[in-house]
């Protein structure tokens, strides 16, 4: 189920009710949010729940054994097993043809045809997502973070569906406390709840998709066509438009979640005003930063270990992160442009100082964080690397430039003054909105639903871009 | 999100919470009928949209009866939509009488397409034409072709209440008057046809023959009197073999209706690809390749090089340019 459709808004109003409902009876209640979890997620392709609860019980088999066993050994087998199965999950469906097609090319190359099929593999919506949230919670379990729960509950964590689909990303310490307790319904969190999904709506349908169709799909379809001024203007509307999409989604499951009396971590936090790679890596994505920070970049050591060790982990981890968004090149150019520099940063500032790299003016920090960010999106977006050349290299080409009107480039530097915009004003929003009366809150709602409606016209709400992964 | 746990002038019980969203939901299906109406017929038959039809038609009748359609259309003029939909055009009720209006079967020339003033051709059709396109563009000579891609995912010739082609297909050529068109549709026209009042199966002789008579409805407003040439492909065979027969049928009447529209071409992928076979794999330059998505109906965008390379190859045929060396 998509969010902004008529299936998902009837959905939710009879999960918003029953949910209230049963929230004091929490025998009724737990089985309800996890049936309603696999009606949202089983509503395209009901297979997809049975991988799902397939991934739950060997998490929770994995995890129960982690927190029982008498042996350090037994505790890191079922560990070892547990994040192996997770993983050849997330590889079986996610890189298998990656995998068939390259030998199957090396083969080709050496003059052997390769008996193996490619095959025809579905990627389940969200795979990636609740794989690593598995992983988190055996591993979390396993360092004594968190205890093992029992199956409901380690279902309820990977299934609760605002989160599901496309994160955030969530961990055991922060959902499952949540979830044991009754939560007060005479203390909704509804300013903050129905004002980020009325933003993440907006962000999606008036900026996001806008931009899309108006110059991104344009310009990436046949960059040769398209002057430099198209090409580079399609590049910040990319970012803007991954950035609306991408935080519209979190900000609406957010939103959902608090209206059913749950609190999720925050997913994006003006990741556009960064004036460094590593401010821009705590503010874009931030469950899977701190995913990747948690369960990779330190293991493999972190900072610990020296220089060198500490450039190789920024690379690898950021190379990692970039193939999980999938096999191809792009990706991994993509988490190469990041770990590179964040690892320039990091030697700039080992070797001139803190102080004097703290001198450079504010401005041009901001600029060139926001330049390499850019470029970064260029590999991202781009299906195969010669599409992402090509675009580079039209940067220079002159010619007409009817695509860049001044709704794009008030949509593209909207997108980054909003981010500007102090925290305050918008808490007052929402403080003022809550005093209104009912009526007229539900009638405001309404009117955004149909704006909302009429920006993306009948062409519909294009798919979310994290679905792909 | 800790922060908002303390803010307790943002909270509000849990039973207002539920009123305020019934009644932004009712507000939205009120001013918004006609769209809901829409969304109910471009969902697949069953149970879904049965309902939301059974709710949304009624209501879109009242709301329409006391005016309340027109703050939408406000919002449609301030987003610059304009409408897809319309009643009374001939996609939707006319004579198969244009099936026998045979075009005068004799050369057709078009200005031919230089480096000065290349080709403009505008890729559309339903989401196969995505990729479709987008190959188009990689495999066609440089600088002698200049191409749009404007898919409109989910759309058909069956389904003119949800979407209807002749009028998007005036839009389009009046907006950007391309030299060439390229309508890459079908796949999602497995639906019954509506002929006098009866509903037809698809692959019926019946449903064929209406199907050939909207193709050359659409057919004829885009190519515009023979202006410009229309290359038609119907799809490819599908891995479902109920699909399958019904691509069929959907090629045998576009083959039908091309030749009642002057400039309109059938490009047959069904038959030519794989020698009419279905296959997840396609050798496609010595290598393996996987070129349906898991639909087993969409090319993959590797996969898209060869119904591209065949309607280049169609395309030849009128601008001999574009064969190339």
């Amino acid at each position: 189920m998509v969010f902004p459709t008529i299936e998902f808004a009837a959905f939710f109003v009879v999960v918003l009710f029953l949910n209230w409902l049963l929230m004091p009876h929490p025998k009724a209640w737990r089985p309800f949010i996890l049936a309603a979890s696999y009606v949202f997620y089983g509503w395209l392709d009901w297979r997809w729940v049975l991988l799902l609860v397939g991934s739950s019980l060997v998490n929770f088999a994995s995890a129960w054994v982690i927190g029982h066993a008498p042996s350090a050994r037994a505790r890191k087998q079922a560990l070892v097993a547990g994040i192996v199965f997770d993983l050849g999950l997330l590889c079986t469906f996610k890189y298998l043809n990656f995998f068939v097609s390259s030998v199957d090319d090396s083969l080709n190359t050496v003059g052997l045809g390769s008996p193996i099929p490619l095959s025809q593999v579905v990627l389940p919506i969200g795979i990636s997502f609740f794989t690593f949230q598995g992983i988190s919670y055996i591993v979390d379990v396993y360092r004594g973070e968190t205890k093992a729960a029992p199956l409901v509950e380690v279902a309820m964590l990977q299934a609760f569906f605002p989160h599901l689909v496309a994160g955030p990303i969530v961990r055991a310490n922060e959902l499952l406390p949540q979830l044991r307790s009754p939560r007060d319904p005479r203390t909704v969190l509804a300013g903050p709840g129905l004002f980020l999904i009325a933003g993440g709506l907006l962000k999606k349908t008036v900026v996001a998709d806008e931009l899309a169709r108006r110059i991104v799909d344009p310009v990436w379809a046949d960059p040769s066509a398209h002057s430099g001024l198209e090409v580079l203007t399609a590049i910040y509307a990319f970012a803007a438009q991954i950035y609306c999409d991408f935080s519209g989604y979190t900000d609406m499951a957010i939103g959902l979640a608090l209206l059913l009396g749950f609190q999720l971590p925050q997913n994006f936090d003006r990741p556009y005003l960064a004036t460094s790679l590593r401010v821009f890596w705590h503010r874009w994505h931030m469950t899977l930063s701190r995913w990747l920070r948690d369960y990779l970049y330190i293991p493999l050591g972190g900072n610990r270990k020296g220089r060198r060790r500490t450039y190789a982990n920024l690379m690898v981890t950021m190379l990692l992160g970039g193939l999980w968004h999938g096999a191809a090149w792009t990706f991994v150019i993509w988490g190469g442009i990041h770990g590179g520099a964040l690892s320039a940063e990091r030697a700039l500032r080992e070797r001139f100082g803190a102080e004097r790299m703290d001198r450079i003016p504010v401005w041009f920090k901001w600029f060139v964080t926001f330049q390499v960010v850019c470029l970064a999106w260029v590999f991202f977006r781009s299906p195969d690397l010669g599409i992402a050349f090509e675009m580079l290299g039209q940067i220079g080409a002159g010619g007409p430039s009817p695509l860049v009107t001044p709704v794009i480039v008030l949509l593209v530097v909207g997108t980054v003054v909003m981010q500007a915009t102090p925290r305050d004003w918008w808490r007052r929003a929402e403080t003022w909105f809550i005093a209104r009366p009912g009526w007229a809150q539900g009638l405001a709602l309404g009117l955004l639903v149909v704006a909302a409606d009429a920006a993306v016209g009948q062409q519909g709400v294009a798919p979310f871009i994290y679905y792909r992964f | 999100m800790d922060e908002h746990g303390r803010d307790r002038d943002l909270t509000m019980p849990a039973g207002r919470v539920l009123i305020v969203v019934v009644i932004a939901l009712v507000v939205a299906a009120v001013l918004n009928s006609e769209a809901a109406v829409r969304a109910g017929e471009g969902m697949k038959p069953g149970p879904t949209r049965d309902i939301v039809l059974s709710v949304a038609r009624p209501l879109d009748d009242v709301t329409g009866a006391i005016g309340l359609h027109e703050p939408r259309k406000g919002l449609d003029l301030a987003f610059g939509q304009e409408s897809k939909t319309a009643s009374g055009t001939e996609l939707e009720k006319g004579s198969t009488a244009i099936l026998r209006r045979r075009a005068r079967q004799r050369a057709q020339s078009f200005p031919q397409p230089t480096r000065r003033r290349p080709l403009t051709v505008l890729v559309t059709g339903d989401s196969e034409a995505q990729f479709v396109g987008e190959q188009l563009i990689e495999l066609a000579p440089k600088g002698l072709i200049d191409v749009d891609v404007v898919p409109r995912n989910g759309t058909g010739l069956t389904n003119p209440s949800f979407f209807n082609w002749e009028v998007n297909a005036r839009d389009e050529i009046r907006d950007r008057k391309p030299d060439a068109v390229v309508m890459v549709i079908g796949g999602n026209d497995g639906f019954n046809l509506d002929v006098d009042g009866v509903a037809q199966a698809p692959g019926s002789t019946k449903w064929e023959t209406e199907y050939a008579r909207r193709a050359a409805v659409v057919m004829r407003v885009l190519a515009d009197h023979g202006r410009r040439p229309v290359y038609w492909v119907p799809p490819p065979t599908a891995r479902d073999e109920v699909y399958n027969r019904i691509y069929a049928v959907q090629n045998s009447a576009i083959e039908r209706a091309a030749p009642a529209a002057p400039g309109a071409r059938y490009v047959d992928v069904y038959s030519t690809i794989n020698k009419g076979r279905y296959s997840d794999e396609l050798r496609i330059g010595g290598r393996r390749v996987l070129a349906r998505q898991p639909d087993g109906v969409h090319f993959t965008r590797e996969g898209a090089v060869v119904p591209a390379r065949l309607i280049l190859r169609a395309m030849s045929r009128d601008y001999p340019a574009l064969a190339g060396p």
